[in-house]
Order: structure tokens, then C-alpha cells, then sequence
């Protein structure tokens, strides 16, 4: 496993986000400060009464800091997150640490998930709280006293200062619908106002989500203007300060979209901004550089690797494993620094010392150079080898980057045009031709950003990348065939005829993580998975009134209430017909492409139009003869070739000895 | 399996090799060895057992060969055998190909010889044979039974290719002036010899030149899938559809080799490691012994010294982490997080070509075609591909390659060509995969307050956009494809051939890449030339000043440190009655505002002497590495401001004493772990590169951390 890791390791290095100028540590800690007060806790009613379910501003906060909760431990396992609740009538906080508590206090502020890593158990009860369950709804009691703005910003302040110490990101997450805490009070106004200048200057970024009261539009300038500030200073790579949504910061609607327009806009925010580089050049002509910052927007998230658990102790702890190098001939242990890199050749290695090294991957410094134009439509959707790279203008080395690169920018969207660039994203690593091409602002319904504009730059394959297509036999469609099958085609669209990321998370990702939450909470085993990449079978086939109707908000696919199956049906006699004419008739083919119906005989099947597939030697044939011998509990008695091949045409593995082979087999059928 | 090979090279080593002609810097033999060693370097380097090699010496001054009897046959020498070629063959020839002291032997007789060698050899084994014969075409040579030698190359499948230095190539473009007659017809014999046999002929120079070109690695891809692409379910619907098909690499990035780690031989074993060292090939006299791994595991334990303990391995079993829980699986239970699923690739639904945004490809790209042999999978497929191209669709599917394997989503693109037909298929992001940072618009300006303004400095105004469309217009590429059938990958040929190099050349420096590497790395000089004035132009529309690099750091925020609402905080502070001495809860706001309201030297001095006793104290009363991260973070804060306010004598002072104190265990014992927490965190002096008003030079303050 070692190795593996290693391995992986040395695959990764590039897409690392690191810091390379600055001391401190590459994580983020986010701290949920959530508004407790009578109107948050006014549960709002959903003015639609099929939708059930009432939400108050308070408890659609916490279900978003729950929800990012179990979204970070997935997506940020080092980053922390935690939860101040403020306007309660308790007071908490670290009262089991004797060193402070006793002297500083913070009245009506209550740290109900101190900033940390989260354990299961803070999900657990941040679960509990969100869901208003008894236990927990002693702590959402409002104070009868207002709270001061300035003690929960020190509290916030102190929570941050101790528990996340030169973290590169720090950030408070207000939720509240108070846009005057203080009135006219200045005095406490003023001690906000210098409270928050104090995190500003302790690098914490202070986010706002305001909620507007059904009869009162939230008024930022009355208070907020004063707290918040346009940038952090320790985020220096942060472009200009983005406006807070305005659809969502005046949600007044229901508890329902109010939940879903905070989920979208904390969405949005969840993850602090890095970059994969930073102010790099994008040359546009000898001598004309303005420059960019490279972000990493799209990266396949994977399940945390497995390590070891030491089950010693009460509880199990993860153990820290520490590689140290041997020399194979003495066993004493090597330093970093008197290893040497050495290539296999002719049966002896080949070395070179470090530096020799390094200069081998010197191609010149960071830089992003175009070296002409071309039409986007000359990209082929071929020529492409791994995931792209974002990029956006910075003004730090160059003033007037940012009006450039708009420029470009748009003058690529307008004419559909695309530049070849020789990018190199930072020092010493390997030089790679690509494609940058412009990509559009898109906002969401809530109107939230979901893709930023900008440009995208996509690594192009080298000769060396490219492969041979295997050989392949060629039987070009006829047009009546073609065109059956353009009505399939014209059957399934998605919606709007686009793929939305957003609505396909990664069941495999999502399974392996809430197994792991269910193990880590005791829980029962989750039951099904939810698997949204499963195509819409019911629909594929048909579709009812009554389907549309229940499936129509989450359904991936659109359809007319005709029979989509019809076509498919219509298309399955039309490539009879086709190959009958090219192939002459009945020439043996090693398999039938429309599968029957699982219960009837080809022959006597209902529908008319299934009565043309052929039998004989086809993957039909050898369902129909397996499941035959698993009715009379002969299946042993079929032929591995037989069983490997039923297995393969149902997805299952084929590997093993036969008894496997029939044991799958065997479960197959049972399972049905 | 690569086909087994079998190669005889034959280099002329005549003393008239030993010449430099034309004005070259290199003799005729050095010149023909370029060609020679990167062949046989090339081969060596696939490792194959079954790439042999044989070398024949023409012209060398002691005779060597099976049919040595025969006069005719002397002055040929066989260095080496065919068989496969290591390291320390090419040590010996390295040595042997010299430029003899004879003009004598036969270029024909070695032919011969070489068919020898071969057939001796293979035998009548499936073979690919070749003679390569290299010279310069002024030794003797004997023009009798050449048919009958042509007839033997021929039956034997031996594939002859003769270069010569400075031989005629008209096509190529070389022709010696002042040729010699008795090399003028030795050229044409050996064209004759060559062509006659269906061999090739032709000039060093080309030959040279031409390994300039990398070569690709041709790899033969297996299926990663097979299955069937499938519409609706079979098992449960009658109108499904399910068509056999095969999935296959389209693009797969080419590694460069790997180096593997080495150790060097510790220098008390001098005399022995020198004569090892003679079997290993290095490039500073260094021997190598190999590295392993050994892994230790530890957990925190707080009672332990150091706050950890060695645990052992048995006593560890697999899990996961969820969040900072440790989760258990029991060795039973090993794929319980695993999502149950099976082989195939079922169509989720369709999308509209022009909606698909191209920079959603996340991986390399495959290709699925019908299964073999199936016309009816062919012609099914066909429908599919011809129906997508027709509506300007892309399918997009959920592929598992595997039982058991996770699902991912993937877009199925038609690609039609003459005589091809398949889908492209590349892989979709999952929701999990996309990272929503946000960025302000680029075509219009929101402010604060939420006017939208068209007209601003980060915005181009007509000009700028009308000279950057004429620019791009300008610089617009030929040619209908996109040059990746002559892009190589940089770094693989370039390390590939390093490694090549030095194994023939173990002490000479490393080479730059070769031309064809950087063919991209700049734009065509015509194309720039071009666009000349377009650009000049642009630059003058675009009118970017570069940021002089000491401003770079500077307070350029000074002006944005005000809340949204442009609230003087500042003065507040002032009021602030208890803001004089600094806290140690809220020490770094409190230094970096002292530091701004600073207006004497004293001040500054005295805010340093404060942070730094608040951060000697965090240090003193530290439990294990508790609050390492917090001094860590006041000393950069220390570092950065002073370095902004052009004081870094007062930071540089501090931490030299605050080494001190740490070497001399002073701030509560071993504090060694938190001096390797500044190292790396480099914090160390601030240099004359970070500040020009520093004493300290760069190599004052890499010798600061250095000694202990």
C-alpha cells in the first residue's frame, strides 16, 4: 500500500495548491456565527401546501452548517469549521479549559461546535440541533438581553486565535436578519466597528448572509458596511470584493427557498479561493505580458485513501506512519540530501546529480505564451488528456492586466476563437501545448455565480499521447436506420438540453462517506444508496401522466408522454431490415442487440415488434439456455465459456474458478 | 510482444574516418557515431532482452571474424556479437570504435560478414533484420558476386541501409564539389548494392538531422471495457437496447521514464566503492547503492515524551477517516464503502452540442467502437454515431468498466471520418468536482453600492478592444488542424535522450533540448512579424505598466483598509484608551494597528519589543508543540510588517536573539521543533532581495539557518 501512496503522491504534485510565499499553512476555518433571536426562530410557512414543512431563518442556517459539514469532511478533510450561535439566553464557551473562561467572558454567546477539525460527533449533534430535536432546543432560547456585537466579533476573534493559528484562510460566516443590532447606540457601534477591524487585521474574512424579514428589506449600510471590509489582507490573491448576492441576501420567501437560496449562496463560498498559481505571465506578444492567476475549478474529488487504525486505546486512532529510507547494502539510514536519482539503463543505472537534474526540466520560466489563434471549432473533442485549468487577470505585476484580459476575453467568446499557448504553470514543470478558450459568466436560478468568467486553458495531447485507433469493422448506417434512431434521440434530452454537474454527485464518493458516517455514529447500515447517474429506466421505457407529474422537479429527463420504448422498438425493425439487406439475412452474428423481455419467448412475445430477434447462438440464446438450466438447477452443468459470457453481458465480473462462476450466476437470478 | 530484432551495425573505422572535412568540427567517425550510438542507445534503452545488436569495425587495423581465413575478409573486425547490448558493452566499444591506422578493408566483405553474423544467430526465426553500414566511401571495394549477395540479403528478409559522409543526395540537397572519382564510384556501387536489394542509400547528413525528431513509442492498447452500450434496462423493459461494443484509449499522456532513488556509497569505503564504481556507470565517480523504505507507525500519546509512541504494526487494522474520527472496518467488511455496481455503459440521456461547454473534459479520452467481428453491432452503432452527428447531440452515459468499480459519468461524442467510425468518449465532472470560486464579471463593473458601470479601468475601452481584435485576427495560425502530430512531448525526449547521452558520454554536461522540442515554445517568427504593428498597437491602447518589484509587497492596500462603508476606523482606534500596550489575546491586530499609528522610530521599536516578548512568551509556556503555530504566526506578522515598513534590522535583532535563547533551551527546554517550524516556514533574516534597506546579504541569511 506504501508504495501505492507513493505512487499517487508523485501523480499529484502538480495540482497541489501551495502557497510558495507565504508562512502560513495552505487550510481554511470556517465558524459559522448564526443570529438566535425570536424573528430568526419565527418559523416561516411555505405558502405552498404541498410542500410541507416549515423552516425558521435559525434552523435553515444550521441545516447549511450542517450540510457544509458533512460536505467538507468529504471534499476538505483538513479544514476546519465550526459553530457560534449568538442571542442565546446560555452562554458556553471552553469552560472545561481552565486557562481562559474564567476571566474573559462572552455573555449570550454560544460555541455549540468549537473550531476544529469535525469529529462525528459534532455532526452527530449539529445534526440534532438542526433537526429541532428536544434535547437541542434548549440552546436555541433567545436572551431577553440584546448581545453585543463587538463581544460576539472578540469571541468569534479569540475562537480564531487559538484554535486556527496561521491558517491562510480564516473566515466568519454570519447568518442573521438584524441589520441594526445597535440601533443608535454608538458606543456600541463604534466597539463593533473596531472589533471587526481587528479581525480584518488578524486575516479573518468576515462573510455576510443576510436574511430580509418578510416585512423588513435587509439594509446593509445601516450596520454591516461598517464591519465588513472589501478584502482580506492575508487573501491578497482575492480579486476585487463580489457583491453578496442580491437574491439571496433579500430571500424573504418561504422557510423552503429561503433553506435553498442559503444552501446555494453558502455553496458557493464553501470552499476559501486558492490558487494552482499565481501571477504568472500570459504572453500575448513579444514583449506585451500582463498577468494571471491559475485556479483549479474542476478536479475529480476522491475518497480519502484508507490508513491504519490503532485499536489499542479506548477509542481507535488513526496512526501517522514515518518512511525512512535504508541503504539496501549497509541499512543505515539515508538523508534526503544524499540521495541521488538515477535512471535503469542497459542494465545499470544512469545518474545525474541534482541539479543536473532539475535543469533537465527547465524549459524556461512560469509562463502562459500565445503563439497564435485558431478557430474553436478547430479543437477536436478528441485531443484532450486531463482536466483544465481557470484563469483570471491579476493587476499585482501589471496595471491594466485585468482590461487586457477582458478584452481577449471577449474577443474570443465573439468570434469563437481559441489560442494555442505554450504553458508552462510554474517553475520546473514540464511544458505542455494547450488550448486557452474563453469561457462565459453563468449564474444560477438563485442567482449565484456557478461558473465564473474567465478563460480556460485545456492541455493538448502530443504526438506521444496519441494512439493508434484499433481496427475496427465499418458498416455505415443507411438513412431509414439513422433516422430512427434521431428519434430516440429527440426523445431523451436532458433538460435544457445541457449536462448540469450540479445534479449528478458522485454516488460511489457519496456511498463510501455515508457508510463511513454511519459506522462512525453507530448508526444503522443507510439501507439503499441514492445513485442519481442511474438512468431513468420508467422513463426510458414510458411515461405516464403520473410519472411526469411526481418526477417532473428532479427527473433528468425530459420526455414527451409518449413511448419513448416505442421508438426504440421501431428502430430495433429498422436495423433488422438494414442488416438483413447488407449482410444477407440470417448470416450468423455472435449477438442480438435488442435484448428480449426477460420473461417471454422471443417468439411468443406480445409485442409484435419483438418477435424478430434472432435466437439461435445469440447472447440471447445463451440468457435463454442459462436461465433454463437455473429454473431446473443445472446451471453447473453449463460450460465456463457459457457462464463467462451470460457474466459479461450482465456486468459481472467473469473472473474466478467455474464454482464462482455459477455461485454469480446463481446470485444473479436470485437477486431478481 | 514486440517483435524480436536483430541488427548489425558497421562502422567504418578507416584512418581517413579519423578526418575533418568540409569544415565540420567533428571527424567523419564522430559524425557517423551520432547516428550510430543514438540508434543503438535507443535500443538499449527499451531494455529488451530480445533487441539485439551487433557491431562490425570496417577498416580496423586487426582482422576479426569467422571467415578470416579468406583474405578478402581482413582488416574487418567483430566487436560485438549479436545479443543484447548493456552497459558494459557500450563502455567497451565506446573504447574499440577508434580511427585505425589503415585505409585497407572491404565495405561489401563486411556486408557479408554481417549476413553471417545474422544468420548464425536467428537462424530461420521470425526476425526483423538489418544491416546499417556507415562510412565515407573511400576504402576499396569489390564489386564481384555482388548479385548473388543482393539474392542472399533479399531471401533472408534483411533490410540494408547504407549512409555515407557527404554522399550525393539530390533530393536531400547534398553534393560534394571536388568529389574524388574513387569515392564517386564507390557511391554509385553502393547505391546499386543497396537499391538492388530493396535497401535504402543515403546521406549522413540526413540521417543526422533527422534524429532530431523524437520517436514515438508505438503502444498497442487493450480494451478497458467490454460490454454492451444500453438504453433503458433489458432486465426489466422490453425496449431496451443493447449494442456490444469494445472501449479503447484515444489519448493516454506518454511518462517520462522514471528515475529511481539511490544512495551514495558512504566515503570510508573508498578503494572499494571506486571499483565497484567500475560497474556502475555514474557521472561523478559516485557509486550507487539502492534505497529502500521502511515504515514506523506512531500515534499521540500524551503521557509519552514527545507526545507520541512507537506502535506496532500487527496491532493495526485498516480504516478511514471521518473528519477527525478514526473509523474501523474489520477485515470482513473490507468493501462495505464500496458502492455496488456492474459492468456496462447505459445512456443517461442527450445533450445539445452547442451547450456543452468544452473545458468540462476531465480526463484523456477513449474511444468505444462495435465489437469485433459483429456487423450488427457495427451497423447499430453506426445508427447511433450518424444520428448524434446529424442533431448535433453528444450522448452522455454512466460507464462502470468493471463489477465493482465506482460509476462515472461520461460524454459520448460522434466522430465520423473516410474510412472510421466510433464514439469519442471523455469523463464528466460529478457535482463533487466542481469548485465554485466566484469572480467579478469582466465585461462590466459592480460596485459597493450595485451600479453597474461600463466604463472603468479594469474595463477595455474601444480602442484597446478594437486593437486586440486586429491583433488576434492577425496572429491567427494556418493550416486546418492543430499541430499535435509534430508536438513531442518536452520532457519525456528530452530526459529520454539525456539519459541516452550520458550513457555514451558519461562526463560531458547535459544537452539543451533539441530544436524540436521548443517548436512551440514561441510564436512563428513570420506570424510575428506580421502582426508587428497590430501589436504595437494593442500595446499602446492596452497602456500596462509593469509593478516595480519593490512596491510589490508594500502597503498597496493602505487605501482599502476601510470597511465597505469608507468609515474612518483609524480614528476610532485612536480613542481606544486601552490600545497602548499590545495583548497577548488579540496580539496581532493590536501590533499591526500600533505599527499604522506608529509616527516615531520609538514607537515601532517599542511595539516589536512587545510582540516579541508576547511571542517568547507563547514559546516559554508552550506544552509540546502547542503554541507553535501561534508564535509561528506572530513572528511572519513581525516579518511582513517590518519588512512593509523598511525596518528589518529591528526583525533581523529579534529573532537572532530569539535563536539564541532557543539554542540555549532558555524558553522552556527543546524548542529545536519550533526552530525547524521557522525554517520551513522561511522566516529567516530578512535579506537585501526582500528589503534594499537590509545589512543582511542572501548568503548571511541561508548561513543563519545553516549553523547551529
Amino acid at each position: 500500500m506504501a508504495d501505492d501512496d507513493y505512487a499517487r503522491d508523485e501523480e499529484n504534485i502538480e495540482d497541489e495548491e501551495v502557497d510558495e510565499t507565504s508562512f502560513r499553512a495552505v487550510k481554511d476555518a470556517v465558524l459559522f456565527a448564526i443570529d438566535v433571536s425570536s424573528s430568526m426562530l419565527e418559523p416561516r410557512l411555505s405558502e405552498d401546501p404541498k410542500k410541507s414543512g416549515q423552516e425558521s431563518p435559525t434552523s435553515a442556517a444550521l441545516k447549511c452548517a450542517y450540510h457544509l459539514m458533512q460536505q467538507r469532511i468529504i471534499s476538505n478533510p483538513h479544514d476546519m469549521i465550526g459553530v457560534l450561535l449568538y442571542g442565546t439566553e446560555s452562554s458556553k464557551f471552553y469552560e472545561e479549559a481552565g486557562e481562559r473562561g474564567g476571566d474573559i467572558s462572552y455573555p449570550h454567546c454560544h460555541l455549540f461546535t468549537d473550531l476544529d477539525i469535525p469529529s462525528a460527533q459534532d455532526v452527530k449533534e449539529l445534526r440534532a440541533l438542526a433537526e429541532n430535536e428536544e434535547e437541542a432546543r434548549e440552546v436555541l432560547k433567545p436572551s431577553k438581553e440584546r448581545v453585543s456585537m463587538a463581544n460576539v466579533l472578540f469571541c468569534a476573534n479569540q475562537i480564531f486565535t487559538s484554535k486556527a493559528p496561521n491558517f491562510l484562510s480564516r473566515r466568519l460566516f454570519i447568518v442573521t436578519d438584524d441589520d441594526n443590532p445597535h440601533g443608535d447606540s454608538k458606543s456600541l457601534r463604534s466597539a463593533a466597528t473596531v472589533r471587526a477591524r481587528d479581525l480584518y487585521d488578524l486575516g479573518v474574512n468576515i462573510e455576510l448572509f443576510p436574511i430580509s424579514r418578510p416585512d423588513h428589506e435587509f439594509d446593509t449600510s445601516k450596520f454591516y458596511d461598517d464591519i465588513i471590509y472589501k478584502t482580506s489582507p492575508s487573501d491578497g490573491e482575492a480579486p476585487a470584493y463580489m457583491q453578496p448576492d442580491t437574491n439571496t441576501s433579500t430571500a424573504k420567501g418561504d422557510g423552503i427557498s429561503l433553506l435553498n437560496s442559503l444552501l446555494s449562496s453558502i455553496n458557493s463560498r464553501s470552499v476559501p479561493k486558492r490558487s494552482l498559481f499565481s501571477n504568472v505571465p500570459l504572453e500575448i506578444g513579444p514583449n506585451f505580458k500582463i498577468s494571471v492567476n491559475g485556479y483549479l475549478l474542476l478536479k475529480r474529488q476522491e475518497p480519502a485513501r484508507s490508513c491504519y487504525v490503532w485499536l489499542g486505546g479506548e477509542t481507535p486512532q488513526i496512526v501517522k506512519g514515518i518512511t525512512t529510507q535504508m541503504a539496501d547494502d549497509t541499512a543505515q539510514t539515508v538523508e534526503k540530501s544524499e540521495i541521488r536519482k538515477a535512471y535503469k539503463f542497459g542494465g545499470e543505472q544512469v545518474a545525474f546529480t541534482p541539479e543536473e537534474l532539475q535543469a533537465l526540466r527547465h524549459f524556461g520560466d512560469p509562463v502562459i505564451r500565445i503563439i497564435g489563434f485558431k478557430p474553436l471549432s478547430d479543437l477536436p473533442i478528441w485531443a484532450n488528456v486531463r482536466h483544465p485549468s481557470f484563469i483570471y487577470p491579476s493587476e499585482e505585476d501589471f496595471i491594466g492586466s485585468t482590461r487586457v484580459f477582458s478584452a481577449l476575453q471577449q474577443k474570443l467568446l465573439k468570434d469563437e476563437k481559441m489560442a494555442l499557448v505554450w504553458f508552462i504553470p510554474r517553475k520546473n514543470a514540464a511544458p505542455v501545448v494547450a488550448a486557452m478558450i474563453a469561457g462565459e459568466e453563468k449564474i444560477d436560478e438563485n442567482g449565484v455565480q456557478k461558473v465564473p468568467p474567465g478563460m480556460w486553458i485545456i492541455p493538448l495531447p502530443f504526438a506521444d499521447d496519441v494512439r493508434q485507433n484499433p481496427e475496427s469493422t465499418m458498416a455505415v448506417s443507411p438513412d431509414p436506420l439513422t433516422d430512427a434512431m434521431r428519434e430516440i434521440i429527440g426523445q431523451l434530452q436532458l433538460p435544457k438540453g445541457a449536462y448540469e454537474p450540479q445534479k449528478y454527485p458522485n454516488p460511489a464518493l457519496q456511498w463510501h462517506y455515508r457508510i463511513l458516517q454511519a459506522l462512525a455514529l453507530d448508526e444503522d447500515h443507510p439501507g439503499e444508496p441514492e445513485d442519481k447517474t442511474k438512468p431513468k429506466y420508467r422513463q426510458i421505457d414510458k411515461v405516464s401522466d403520473d410519472d411526469e407529474e411526481t418526477d417532473a422537479s428532479c427527473s433528468s429527463i425530459l420526455i414527451d408522454s409518449q413511448r419513448a420504448g416505442d421508438y426504440v422498438l421501431a428502430w430495433s425493425d429498422q436495423l433488422d431490415a438494414a442488416f438483413d439487406k447488407m449482410f444477407g439475412g440470417t448470416a450468423a452474428t455472435k449477438s442480438t442487440l435488442v435484448k428480449r423481455g426477460p420473461k417471454e419467448n422471443a417468439d411468443s412475445a406480445g409485442g409484435p415488434p419483438a418477435k424478430r430477434v434472432k435466437t439461435e447462438a445469440g447472447a440471447g440464446g445463451v440468457d435463454e439456455e442459462v436461465k433454463r438450466c437455473y429454473e431446473k438447477g443445472t446451471v453447473s452443468k453449463l460450460t465456463a465459456p457459457v457462464l463467462k459470457e451470460f457474466l459479461t453481458a450482465h456486468g459481472r465480473s467473469a473472473a474466478g474458478k467455474k464454482a464462482d462462476l455459477v455461485d454469480r450466476v446463481e446470485q444473479f437470478f436470485e437477486h431478481k | 510482444m514486440a517483435e524480436k530484432e536483430a541488427t548489425v551495425y558497421i562502422v567504418d573505422v578507416g584512418k581517413s574516418m579519423g578526418e575533418r572535412r568540409h569544415g565540420r568540427s567533428v571527424t567523419d567517425l564522430e559524425w557517423a557515431m551520432q547516428y550510430v550510438w543514438d540508434r543503438i542507445t535507443t535500443t538499449v534503452a527499451t531494455g529488451r532482452k530480445t533487441a539485439t545488436v551487433g557491431v562490425v569495425a570496417l577498416r580496423s587495423d586487426e582482422t576479426s571474424n569467422d571467415l578470416q581465413e579468406d583474405a578478402s575478409f581482413s582488416k574487418i573486425s567483430v566487436l560485438q556479437n549479436l545479443g543484447q547490448l548493456l552497459m558494459p558493452d557500450i563502455r567497451r566499444l565506446r573504447d574499440a570504435i577508434k580511427p585505425s591506422q589503415t585505409n585497407r578493408g572491404d565495405a561489401i566483405s563486411s556486408v557479408v560478414i554481417a549476413i553471417q553474423m545474422i544468420n548464425t544467430y536467428t537462424k530461420k526465426l521470425k526476425y526483423k533484420r538489418k544491416i546499417v553500414l556507415v562510412t565515407n566511401g573511400t576504402g576499396p571495394m569489390n564489386n564481384e558476386q555482388l548479385d548473388e549477395i543482393q539474392r542472399k540479403i533479399q531471401d533472408d528478409g534483411i533490410e540494408l541501409v547504407i549512409l555515407g559522409a557527404d554522399f550525393d543526395d539530390a533530393e536531400f540537397g547534398v553534393k560534394e564539389e571536388d568529389k574524388d572519382t574513387h569515392k564517386a564510384s564507390n557511391e554509385i556501387l553502393l547505391q546499386a548494392f543497396a537499391e538492388g536489394c530493396g535497401g535504402a542509400f543515403g546521406t549522413l547528413e540526413q540521417a543526422v538531422s533527422e534524429l532530431e525528431i523524437p520517436r514515438i513509442k508505438v503502444t498497442k492498447s487493450m480494451p478497458s471495457f467490454k460490454g454492451f452500450i444500453s438504453l433503458g434496462d433489458a432486465s426489466k423493459y422490453e425496449t431496451a437496447m443493447r449494442i456490444p461494443v469494445e472501449r479503447y484509449f484515444r489519448t493516454y499522456v506518454a511518462k517520462p521514464p522514471s528515475a529511481s532513488s539511490f544512495a551514495m556509497r558512504s566515503g570510508g569505503q573508498g578503494q572499494e566503492a571506486a571499483e565497484a564504481g567500475a560497474g556502475q556507470s555514474t557521472s561523478g565517480g559516485e557509486a550507487l547503492t539502492t534505497v529502500r523504505m521502511s515504515r514506523t507507525y506512531q500515534i499521540n500519546d500524551e503521557s509519552a515524551p514527545g507526545g507520541k509512541v512507537d506502535v506496532e504494526r500487527d496491532d493495526l487494522a485498516k480504516g478511514y477517516e471521518y473528519g477527525r474520527t478514526a473509523v474501523h472496518i474489520s477485515q470482513t467488511d473490507e468493501n462495505i464503502t464500496s458502492l455496488e455496481t456492474f459492468a456496462g455503459l447505459e445512456i443517461i440521456g442527450f445533450v445539445q452540442m452547442n451547450k456543452y461547454d468544452r473545458y468540462l473534459h476531465m480526463s484523456n479520452t477513449n474511444v468505444i467502437i462495435p465489437q469485433r467481428a459483429n456487423d450488427k453491432a457495427s451497423l447499430a452503432l453506426s445508427s447511433l454515431i450518424h444520428a448524434l452527428f446529424e442533431q448535433e447531440t453528444y450522448a452522455v452515459a454512466r460507464l462502470v468498466t468493471k463489477e465493482a468499480k465506482p460509476p462515472i459519468v461520461v460524454l459520448l461524442a460522434p466522430s465520423i471520418e473516410q474510412d472510421y467510425e466510433c464514439l469519442i468518449e471523455a469523463t464528466l465532472p460529478f457535482a463533487e468536482d466542481v469548485r465554485s470560486y466566484r469572480f467579478p464579471p469582466l465585461d462590466k463593473v459592480v460596485t459597493v453600492s450595485g451600479k453597474v458601470i461600463t466604463e472603468h479601468r479594469n474595463l477595455p475601452n474601444e480602442e484597446l478592444q478594437q486593437a486586440m481584435s486586429d491583433y488576434v485576427d492577425k496572429m491567427e495560425l494556418d493550416g486546418e488542424e492543430l499541430p499535435i502530430d509534430d508536438s513531442y512531448s518536452p520532457l519525456l525526449h528530452r530526459i529520454e535522450s539525456a539519459v541516452r547521452y550520458r550513457a555514451v558520454h558519461p562526463n560531458e554536461p547535459i544537452l539543451e533540448p533539441s530544436e524540436q522540442l521548443t517548436k512551440f515554445a514561441h510564436p512563428d517568427k513570420q506570424l510575428v512579424k506580421k502582426a508587428k504593428d497590430s501589436l504595437e498597437k494593442l500595446i499602446s491602447a492596452a497602456n500596462v505598466k509593469k509593478v516595480p518589484p519593490k512596491t510589490k509587497g508594500r502597503k498597496r492596500l493602505r487605501e482599502a483598509e476601510k470597511p465597505l462603508s469608507g468609515l474612518d476606523v483609524d480614528a476610532l482606534l485612536k480613542q481606544e484608551p486601552k490600545r497602548t500596550k499590545i495583548s497577548a489575546e488579540n496580539a496581532v491586530p493590536e501590533f499591526k494597528q500600533m505599527l499604522s499609528r506608529a509616527d516615531s522610530l520609538d514607537i515601532i521599536r517599542d511595539a516589536v519589543k512587545q510582540m516579541g516578548s508576547i511571542i517568547e512568551t507563547q514559546i516559554k509556556h508552550s506544552l509540546g508543540d502547542a503554541n507553535y503555530d501561534r508564535a509561528v504566526e506572530g513572528l511572519g506578522t513581525m516579518r511582513e510588517e517590518l519588512v512593509d515598513y523598511e525596518e528589518p534590522a529591528l526583525y533581523n535583532d529579534f529573532l537572532s536573539a530569539l535563536k539564541a535563547k532557543i539554542l540555549a533551551e532558555e524558553l522552556g527546554g527543546d524548542r529545536k521543533e519550533l526552530w525547524w517550524l521557522v525554517r520551513k516556514s522561511k522566516l529567516g533574516l530578512i535579506d537585501q532581495a526582500t528589503s534594499e534597506v537590509s545589512k543582511v546579504t542572501e548568503e548571511e541569511a541561508k548561513e543563519f539557518f545553516s549553523a547551529t
